[in-house]
């Protein structure tokens, strides 16, 4: 009987035959997290993943053995979250920001605007959390890409389609935005605002 | 290097993109600079924290399983098609890679898990009459999907068709040399609608009309593709999916899917006119 496509190995003559279930289900808890920051709520965000994984697996032909399975299919991610009804507005906010980036904002409004963060604000994973909720679609993206799935920053430009320069400075950005967020939150703002 | 350090060259140290060369300047001045020593160690903490708190959401404990699953009825699928179309049918992942990346949809996993619980029954009553019916319809369940996808996909992208034109006469030979079928416009269309233009477009990877329509402010895509091998002809059952109206019907070796939000019979009525100017 001839195996199914998707089971089919990905790297034809290669010593290891990886199937598709081999390198798309151990990607399925990172997919889910990006997922759900992204989509904000567990029904969409399984939707969303359920519909990468199919994607993907009828795609699975077309891809290149020997390449980045990780970029390849987080890009399917992101392709189809782009498509999604919450994800069209995060389209429009891309381009917006993109355009933002290239004639409003000076690259001295990102450079070392530091507040120097201490460690007590660091530590505090509430207030983190609640910063990067407030992070946009395209700078969250790009954060959770680099330190939570560790990806060097051309593959973070792979997965979004994008030159090196915007991932780099998206992540300037983002970054920028988290530390002002923690700043303005930190007890001795909040006092001296009160 | 006595400049300091900018944020970008910061954001590069802590992710660990800096080269050889530029690691050993930096190096060298951070040894001598206290301050951006002190960013350089925010930026590394600040990378770490949000490391961990990005790791935030767990995959429900059954989602695996229900992914395993859902890819083996993905396979069956592609099974069932292979044994109802035969060798010389494309493989229906090939096809269904071409169109990616379309629209994705929330809702449409209902209509998904009805038309795989009828695939799935059919491989088992294969090849009975019974069960050529269930493929057909799971067939158009997946139909259905796929042209309301691209309707929507390009509403969304509010570009201009490929040809601009309310002159049937012009729309109709666009599609020369580029569809291996020809079609006919009608020429008396319902009150209060226009022929928009059309696209070239790929349903299950055939080369498909996309006739662009309004009636009133509504869209219409009505999709025109060579009528598959073996398909009666016949109306197709009228479906809703997520909002849009969706119907046609094959005739005369073509099959045509209309899709939009404007009220059923009004569409219907743009269908027939369609489906009566293919007899002429």
């Amino acid at each position: 009987m001839a195996l199914l496509p998707w089971k089919r190995a990905a790297e034809i003559g290669g010593p290891q035959t990886a199937t598709f279930e081999d390198l798309a289900l151990p990607l399925l808890p990172s997919l889910y997290n990006v997922a759900m920051w992204l989509a904000r709520n567990s029904a969409d965000a399984e939707d969303l993943v359920q519909e990468t994984f199919l994607k993907a697996l009828r795609g699975f032909s077309g891809f290149e053995p020997g390449t980045n399975f990780k970029a390849w299919i987080f890009r399917i991610l992101r392709n189809t979250y782009l498509t999604s009804r919450s994800g069209l507005a995060a389209m429009r906010t891309v381009a917006l920001e993109e355009e933002l980036e290239e004639h409003a904002v000076p690259e001295s409004a990102i450079e070392r605007q530091t507040p120097e963060l201490n460690l007590m604000r660091l530590s505090d994973k509430a207030s983190l959390e609640a910063a990067m909720e407030k992070l946009s679609a395209p700078l969250l993206e790009v954060i959770l890409l680099c330190d939570v799935e560790e990806m060097k920053y051309r593959e973070i430009a792979s997965v979004l389609d994008v030159p090196l320069g915007t991932v780099m400075s998206r992540i300037a950005r983002g970054r920028a935005a988290l530390r002002g967020m923690l700043a303005a939150n930190a007890p001795g703002e909040r006092e001296a605002r009160s | 290097m006595s400049e300091h350090l900018g944020a970008t060259m910061l954001n590069a140290l802590a992710d660990g993109e800096l080269s050889a060369e530029e690691l050993a300047r930096v190096n060298e001045h951070l040894a001598a600079c206290p301050q951006c020593t002190t960013s350089a160690l925010e930026a590394s903490l600040l990378k770490g924290a949000t490391a961990r708190a990005g790791q935030r959401y767990a995959p429900p404990a059954d989602l695996r399983e229900r992914m395993v699953r859902r890819m083996a009825q993905e396979a069956a699928i592609a099974q069932s098609w292979s044994r109802q179309n035969g060798a010389a049918q494309e493989e229906p992942e090939n096809a269904a890679a071409q169109v990616e990346p379309r629209r994705w949809g929330f809702g449409s996993w209902g209509l998904a898990a009805a038309a795989l619980l009828l695939v799935y029954a059919s491989i088992f009553l294969l090849p009975h009459r019974g069960g050529r019916d269930l493929v057909a319809a799971a067939d158009y369940s997946a139909l259905v999907t796929e042209v309301s996808d691209q309707h929507i996909a390009m509403l969304a992208a509010n570009a201009p068709p490929e040809v601009i034109s309310t002159d049937r006469h012009t729309v109709k030979p666009w599609f020369q040399g580029r569809i291996p079928f020809s079609f006919n416009l009608p020429q008396n269309l319902p009150e209060d609608t226009t022929l928009d233009g059309a696209n070239l477009t790929y349903l299950r990877n055939q080369p498909t009309a996309q006739l662009l329509y309004s009636i009133g402010k509504h869209r219409v895509s009505v999709f025109v593709r060579e009528q598959a091998a073996g398909t009666a002809d016949d109306a197709m059952s009228p479906a809703d999916y997520q909002g849009f109206h969706v119907m046609g019907f094959r005739a005369g070796g073509l099959e045509a899917v209309a899709v939009s939000d404007v009220e059923e019979a009004r569409l219907a009525d743009l269908v027939a006119r369609i489906k009566t100017a293919q007899a002429k």
